[in-house]
């Protein structure tokens, strides 16, 4: 208690310390005072009586000095001094300062604006109330590794029978064509029962949610009975449709062709993961036929009972999953993989942010790697001034203090450099990143004060495990030899032994950076020089979402086609169901009549997509052979199809393909004969080999959706609002949207691989230029010990061209050994960048040479610039150096 | 000064406390005028020393200060034994006796054994 009472009186006194020592020097002065009236009473002279006070008081210093030790902490009051003296110091060593400084901010700079990005991918909790416990449900084949959505048949018996769910929901996201505020306009729906709310633990902030078996089964939809229907909106559509209208319950909006009643709206900011979701239309599983909605296309959603972790409901499910498989055959080659949701959400996205972690975290380590070095430099040629200090009696611990202190004032510096940069930065890599990562979370990205505290640690972190260690190394010395060598004595051997591990630890750290950003940056121009095998320049595409009967979808497109056809800047115009390079395709067996079937209908399969007239003039796709679709192709003329290169290669080698018939398993088959060759393209992704396809007719078998791809003699993008007015003219209730450049589908398929190349590119260059300040630092350094050895050795005739060289010899030295282990340690990462690499395998050699002699080059300047000085040293000056 | 005895170690705190239990509020030379007549001049005593031994005493809330007129009205700063104080003196006064008994009871030999 007492001693508590003290500890803060004494860090009060931190803040009066004027007024303390005024009073000292009085109290004292005081003191003598009536010492010396005592000693002259008692008879001595003037001059015995103040000599005779001051020996009986002692040593008036060391008692102020004492009384100040006692009045303030003593602690604190060092720190602040040693915090004053390492700015001094810093600010008289600017280059130092600048260097230290700003290769820590770059590194912790870097690590900030990723770590904002993973921060709100990985670490933030998602913002539902019940987030742990939500799963998501995939199928995926035996035989095989890629997930699938759900089947509805699937479905209804996990709802039956999943015993760690307490709700399942299935949904399905659906472009929808409603009235917006000016006319027709295509909105974002999700058809899905009526458990999803309960599973995202969202409550209605109007209104209500769906009721169970509330909604329609698809069968009802597609038939467009006139069924009542409800609708709930988002908060986002309520307020961007309806201007937050509050009394917009029970009103009515047109969806495709029927209309549906509002009955609640969604609080802001509910997201069903990363969808973006207008309207929410219930759908019904009808148990006795649960395929009527659909098959294997929905996304579910499960909320786990409590207590029942993500492995005990996939075990549940695995067995459940068999248990199925031999009730229904179709289902008994399927699995099912439990998923939490965050795992869902960040499922392609892992990789990615991993990469970029381990990039910035290898800089990072360069930067520390570097301030240890350069304060180990300095602390040695600092001995001297430490050991007068040790003399005079500072203990180990306070020189240790001192250093310390020194390192994190750099860190802190480099700290809010870092804070600056990185706010910077990751505004930066939100925009090369948006497109390249989907984050559920995204809008969220922003510094806060875990982002501080992330970069608060960091900066003490690094101060702390990479002051300490210089700061050890160089207070340890025999004090009688520093203050003999007067600073010049010769490091003890683990110093240098440490400093040349750091500068190899950073070469190498450099040539794996250097190593991936070459392989990604080759991946990147070999996915920049791939075929196509069209022509995206020009071209304008627009989605369609056609509803009502074959006839009614048939038509209309073709009446689009004429109209849009003959707008004046359209050279060619034609539909497909999915544009390449959209992500989306269709496949599926088929069989050639007249030939044997083939015992495994897996064998022989092919890409299926619905183009209609025009379209492969509009896309640029050269016709090889035969003739493309035209307008006599209709709904019940003889079924024709077109097949590409590959399909000929594949299929009919050494045989003609035009009039072969071919039956496939697609929507409505009829036997269908190959009427032409088409030029293969990149469909499925630009590092994708081109795979067989089938193109059937639109005209003939009629999708749902279907984009629209218009061939411009301008600007394509001007031609959009023409294109919308002549679709209104041929039905104003028909929407068209998603108006994009086709050049857009092209460079999103590239935006990864850049922002792979342009991030590691950046990256590897900065942690080369830090690894070649390392070798800098540590050869200035190396050079300037050894002036005066030098010195004689000119003296006694060395040349300089010798001096040069076995200054170099040591760099060198270094370099390579980094160089060694840099490839070790390359060949051993890039293998966890292999999927993402195209056109070079992860031991490339051009890669790794190039990487090799860049490195090389750079740290040879590095070693170069101090051995040069050291090759002009004057011997008459060096001998005199003391 | 051969024959004076240095202070001990944390024996100047007990007898600053007795002092002003004594002689009542004192400025810091008389309580070092006053601690070597009461050893009868046999204590060595820089006057120096009493000074960091006083704040010690304060800050622990034991003493307090205040500045005041010495008999022939030179200002000084005098200082005073707290209630804390009062306990404090007894408090060491009691232990102080018993290690000193004890040592006693090493020291003259043959008594108890």
């Amino acid at each position: 208690m007492r001693a508590l009472r003290a500890v803060f009186i004494r860090l009060g006194g931190l803040f009066n310390k004027k007024c303390q020592e005024r009073e000292l020097a009085e109290e004292l002065e005081s003191h003598l005072q009536l010492h010396i009236e005592d000693n002259l009473r008692a008879g001595l002279s003037p001059e015995e009586a103040r000599r005779e006070a001051l020996v009986k008081f002692g040593a008036l210093e060391a008692t102020k000095e004492a009384c100040r030790d006692r009045s303030r902490l003593q602690l604190l009051d060092t720190l602040s001094r040693d915090f004053r003296y390492a700015a001094r110091t810093l600010r008289k060593n600017p280059g130092f300062t600048a260097v230290v400084v700003l290769s820590l901010g770059l590194g912790i700079g870097a690590n900030t604006a990723v770590f904002t990005f993973v921060d709100a991918a990985l670490l933030k909790p998602l913002p539902y109330p019940n987030a742990d416990r939500i799963v998501a449900l995939l199928q995926r084949p035996l035989k095989g590794k890629d997930t699938s959505p759900v089947a509805p048949r699937s479905f209804v018996r996990w709802q039956d029978r999943a015993r760690s769910m307490e709700a399942l929901a299935i949904a399905q996201v659906v472009p929808i064509n409603t009235q917006g505020v000016e006319g027709a306009e295509q909105v974002s729906g999700l058809w899905t029962t009526s458990k999803l709310f309960e599973v995202f633990g969202v409550k209605p902030m109007m209104g209500r949610l769906f009721e169970d078996q509330e909604g329609l089964d698809r069968a009802a939809i597609r038939a467009e009975s006139e069924s009542s229907q409800v609708v709930i909106l988002s908060h986002g559509y309520w307020q961007r449709r309806f201007g937050s209208n509050p009394d917009i319950l029970g009103k009515t909006i047109p969806t495709g062709h029927s209309s549906a009643t509002i009955i609640g709206i969604l609080p802001a900011g509910f997201r069903v993961g990363t969808l973006q979701i207008d309207l929410f239309l219930p759908i019904r599983v009808d148990r006795a036929n649960p395929d009527a909605i659909g098959s294997r296309g929905f996304q579910c959603f499960g909320l786990l009972r409590r207590g029942v972790t993500v492995e005990t409901a996939q075990a549940e499910m695995t067995v459940l999953a068999e248990q199925i498989g031999r009730e229904l055959s179709v289902e008994k080659d399927w699995r099912v993989v439990v998923l939490s949701l965050r795992d869902y959400l960040v499922r392609d996205n892992r990789l990615v942010l991993l990469v970029l972690l381990a990039v910035v975290g290898f800089v990072l380590l360069i930067a520390c790697a570097n301030l240890a070095g350069l304060l180990l430099t300095r602390g040695v040629g600092r001995r001297s001034e430490l050991a007068l200090r040790a003399s005079l009696g500072a203990g180990r611990g306070r020189l240790v203090q001192q250093l310390l202190v020194e390192s994190l004032t750099v860190s802190i510096l480099g700290g809010v450099l870092g804070l600056l940069l990185g706010f910077w930065a990751s505004r930066a890599l939100v925009i090369l990143g948006k497109e390249a990562v989907e984050f559920g979370q995204m809008a969220q990205v922003h510094l806060d004060v875990r982002v501080l505290s992330f970069t608060l640690g960091l900066s003490l972190l690094t101060a702390i495990v990479f002051g300490l260690a210089p700061a050890w190394q160089i207070s340890r010395f025999d004090l009688r030899e520093s203050l003999k060598a007067h600073g010049q004595g010769a490091d003890s051997r683990s110093q240098q032994r440490f400093r040349a591990a750091m500068v190899v630890g950073e070469v190498a750290l450099a040539v794996v950076l250097l190593v991936g950003a070459g392989l990604l940056l080759r991946t990147f121009s070999h996915l920049l020089d791939v075929k196509l095998g069209f022509r995206p320049e020009q071209v304008l595409t627009m989605r369609m979402i056609v509803r009502g009967d074959p006839a009614f979808r048939s038509s209309l497109v073709e009446d689009v086609l004429d109209r849009v056809e003959s707008l004046p800047e359209v050279h060619a115009v034609g539909t497909i169901q999915f544009l390449p390079l959209s992500g989306w395709t269709n496949n599926g067996p088929f069989y050639f009549v007249g030939r044997p079937k083939p015992a495994d209908p897996k064998s022989m399969e092919s890409d299926v997509s619905t183009v209609s007239r025009g379209y492969f003039a509009a896309m640029g796709i050269p016709v090889l052979r035969g003739r493309p679709f035209t307008r006599e192709d209709r709904l019940n003329s003889r079924r024709v199809a077109l097949v590409n290169q590959s399909f000929v290669n594949r299929f009919c080698p050494g045989l003609d393909p035009i009039g072969q018939v071919i039956m496939g398993d697609w929507a409505n088959p009829k036997p269908t004969e190959i009427i032409g060759v088409v030029g293969d393209i990149r469909h499925n992704g630009l590092a994708e080999e081109p795979r067989p396809t089938v193109f059937l007719a639109q005209a003939q078998v009629p999708g749902y959706i279907t984009y629209l791809v218009v061939r411009a003699s301008g600007e394509p993008m001007a031609l959009a609002h023409a294109v919308r007015k002549e679709v209104a003219d041929v039905d104003p209730t028909q929407a068209v949207t998603a108006a994009q450049p086709m050049e857009q589908y092209v460079s999103a398929a590239l935006v990864r691989p850049k922002l792979y190349s342009v991030f590691l590119g950046f990256f590897s260059a900065l942690a080369l230029m830090l690894a070649a300040i390392g070798l800098y630092g540590l050869m200035a350094y190396a050079v300037s010990r050894r002036t005066h050895e030098i010195g004689i050795r000119m003296a006694l005739g060395a040349r300089p061209g010798a001096v040069l060289r076995s200054t170099l010899r040591q760099g060198g030295r270094l370099i390579s050994l980094g160089l060694v282990l840099g490839v070790a340690c390359s060949l051993v990462f890039s293998r966890f960048v292999a999927s993402l690499l195209y056109g070079v395998t992860t031991g490339d050699l051009t890669t790794y040479l190039v990487a090799g002699t860049l490195l090389t080059g750079i740290a040879l300047v590095a070693a170069y610039i101090p051995a040069r000085r050291a090759s002009k040293v004057d011997p008459m000056i060096a001998l005199r150096y003391e | 000064m051969g024959d004076k005895t240095d202070v001990w170690q944390g024996t100047l705190a007990l007898m600053i406390l007795k002092t002003l239990e004594t002689m009542g509020p004192l400025h810091g030379y008389g309580i070092a005028r006053r601690i070597e007549q009461t050893s009868g001049n046999r204590l060595c005593l820089n006057y120096g020393t009493i000074y960091p031994a006083l704040l010690k005493l304060e800050q622990e809330g034991f003493i307090s200060s205040g500045w005041g007129l010495s008999d022939n009205n030179r200002r000084a700063k005098y200082y005073s034994l707290t209630r804390a104080g009062r306990k404090q003196v007894k408090k060491e006064a009691e232990q102080w006796e018993e290690t000193a008994d004890i040592i006693a009871r090493f020291l003259s030999p043959g008594e108890e054994s």
